[in-house]
């Protein structure tokens, strides 16, 4: 992620109020929505929406130019993928890989053609349809997840091919961003592969120290929780800020340093104490998408949102479904491994924040406003599904007793 | 009894115990430490939360069900039956007991009750094995030894005759933890 088109806009709030400014709209858009049932990541983007150049901006307002806040919101991305890293885990990959396998490609061979195929009908060109895929494709593990504890689906057994399918999304996701960050640079093929060879060559550098060396080099990042939590932040800011330096996916860097971190004794501690970080900077990279967004784009492309919607929420729950049949979950349960699995939400809008920074100009202006409505429609569908999925269960004839 | 283990990534840990039949205890371990207790009567319905605990209490409540975790309740009397009716007791000897101020040969205590005292908590001082002439004082500790019938004897001649007749026996309630499983 780099600076965007909008990134020119001048706005005037400025460094620490624009902060303060960003995150207290979020957090109140947030709490006001949080009422009514709606997930919070969506209300996070609108609450940047709102005191955005094209919103508080447009009426005269105060606002806050995006750039203002690009870093942290870097650093809010990186930190999502990291905690994705941590938690990943190769051997329970290979575990469950017989069941999850199976589910895992349903899951990626249904949806990521249906995203493809919206993006060719709606005129986005090969590289739009495949940035369309992924937004399409990638469920929302933080809403997801937020929901299963909530309603305690967490107990129940179709928690496990929803977890195990939102693991295998992160994988997907990590290879996918590396290929995408390397795409959307664009450029004619001669020039671009040295480049695209470059970055993957770095991510796979980072990726097999992750893999040999974390394990001796942990014991450096200290024994104390400070030492920990600064040392942990600084290695996966260096290796991601290296990773966009050489034109690599930083989000998929700080995946990797996860992956590593992970794989050592301190997987549990760093957890603990980079959680509350990455939910801080999260928050600023949500609201910074909101700050890039146009609500008259997004309405603008309202046809695109709403058929997205119609189409890729089915086909989630059936590749859910057929997920958790090969989980052998009774068909109520596998329903319910479906609608678990509707949410999209922060990897959506990682791809967006990427199509923003490309050079062809209706890319960066239709896919960030395309996700950020999709996001909206799909992370509260998504909810709804999940809280009304008794009722939807009887609608469909598949409550047991 | 089967113990089911298995990952839940970005959450935690779920262990599923078999009870009867199809029902299970189902205990979420989270991440940050909270325990989340679920119980499921089969295979088809849902789980249906019981209760949640942090983690630091979570232990405790753990060691409590185990049988490993044993807090004395600070009570006027504490017995240990021994084997057969045998049992050891600790009274603390009221202001206006007749044994207060009194040796235990002049209070008589082994003629009168049947049973013995041995041992004589002065504040921090103990005297295991009590002379005969040793003194007894109001608000010391004395251990008593005899069936339960001479125990009781003791402890109405000396102590409840002083008026203020606590039983504190610890046969205190200790199927809650287990009461919401069984339901």
């Amino acid at each position: 992620m780099a600076v965007g088109p909008d990134a020119a806009v001048v706005g005037d709030l400025h460094g620490l109020l624009a902060l303060g400014v960003l995150i207290a709209a979020a957090t109140l858009v947030a709490a006001v929505g949080r009422r009514v049932g709606i997930p919070t990541v969506p209300l996070y983007v609108l609450g940047g929406v709102l005191v955005g150049p094209h919103v508080a901006g447009a009426v005269g307002l105060p606002s806050i130019a995006p750039a203002e806040v690009l870093t942290l919101a870097e650093v809010g991305v990186v930190l999502l993928l990291f905690f994705l890293g941590l938690e990943f885990s190769i051997d329970r990959l290979i575990d469950a890989r017989r069941k999850l396998s199976a589910a895992a490609a349903v899951d990626l061979f249904v949806n990521f053609p249906v995203g493809v195929a919206l993006g060719l009908l709606f005129g986005l060109g090969p590289l739009g349809a495949f940035l369309v895929g992924g937004i399409v494709y990638i469920s929302s593990s933080a809403v997801i997840t937020k929901s299963l504890v909530d309603l305690g689906w967490i107990a129940d057994p179709e928690a496990e091919p929803v977890l195990g399918t939102l693991v295998a999304e992160d994988l997907v996701i990590a290879v996918y961003l590396a290929l995408a960050v390397a795409l959307v640079a664009g450029g004619s093929p001669v020039d671009a592969l040295p480049r695209i060879a470059v970055a993957l060559g770095f991510l796979i550098a980072v990726a097999a120290a992750a893999q040999l060396l974390a394990p001796r080099l942990a014991p450096y990042l200290g024994t104390s929780d400070e030492d920990l939590v600064v040392r942990t932040l600084a290695v996966a800011l260096v290796v991601s800020g290296l990773a966009l330096a050489v034109g690599a996916s930083e989000a998929v860097a700080g995946f990797f340093v996860g992956v590593g971190v992970g794989a050592t004794p301190l997987h549990d501690r760093v957890a603990d104490r980079i959680a509350p970080l990455r939910d801080a900077f999260a928050v600023v990279f949500f609201a910074w998408v909101g700050l890039n967004t146009d609500p008259v784009a997004v309405a603008g492309v309202a046809a695109f949102v709403l058929a997205a919607a119609a189409l890729s929420g089915p086909t989630k729950v059936i590749s859910g479904a057929v997920g958790g049949r090969l989980y052998d979950l009774s068909p109520r349960r596998s329903l319910r491994t479906g609608l678990a699995l509707v949410a999209r939400g922060e990897f959506s809008l990682i791809i967006a924040a990427l199509a923003a920074t490309s050079p062809d100009p209706t890319i960066a202006r239709v896919i960030p406003a395309f996700a950020v409505g999709y996001v909206l429609v799909m992370a509260f569908a998504g909810t709804l599904a999940m809280s009304e999925a008794d009722r939807i269960e009887r609608l469909l004839g598949v409550a047991d007793g | 009894m089967t113990v089911y283990e298995s990952d839940l990534p970005g959450v935690g840990k779920k262990h599923e115990i078999e009870l009867h039949g199809d029902e299970r205890l189902v205990v979420v371990t989270h991440n940050t430490g909270k325990r989340e207790v679920f119980r499921r009567a089969d295979a088809d319905s849902d789980a249906e939360k019981l209760f949640e605990l942090p983690d630091g209490l979570a232990r405790t409540v753990g060691t409590v069900l185990e049988g490993a975790y044993f807090q004395p309740i600070a009570t006027e009397n504490i017995d240990t039956v021994l084997g057969g009716d045998a049992l050891i007791e600790w009274y603390e000897v009221p202001d206006d007991s007749e044994l207060a101020g009194e040796t235990i040969e002049a209070a008589d205590v082994r003629q009168r009750t049947g049973a013995s005292i041995i041992a004589v908590e002065h504040g921090d001082e103990v005297t295991p094995n009590p002379d005969p002439g040793a003194g007894v004082h109001a608000g010391d500790t004395v251990v008593v030894i005899g069936s339960r019938e001479e125990v009781d004897s003791f402890h109405a001649t000396f102590i409840a005759s002083a008026g203020d007749g606590d039983e504190g026996h610890r046969d205190d309630g200790g199927d809650d933890g287990a009461g919401t499983v069984r339901d």
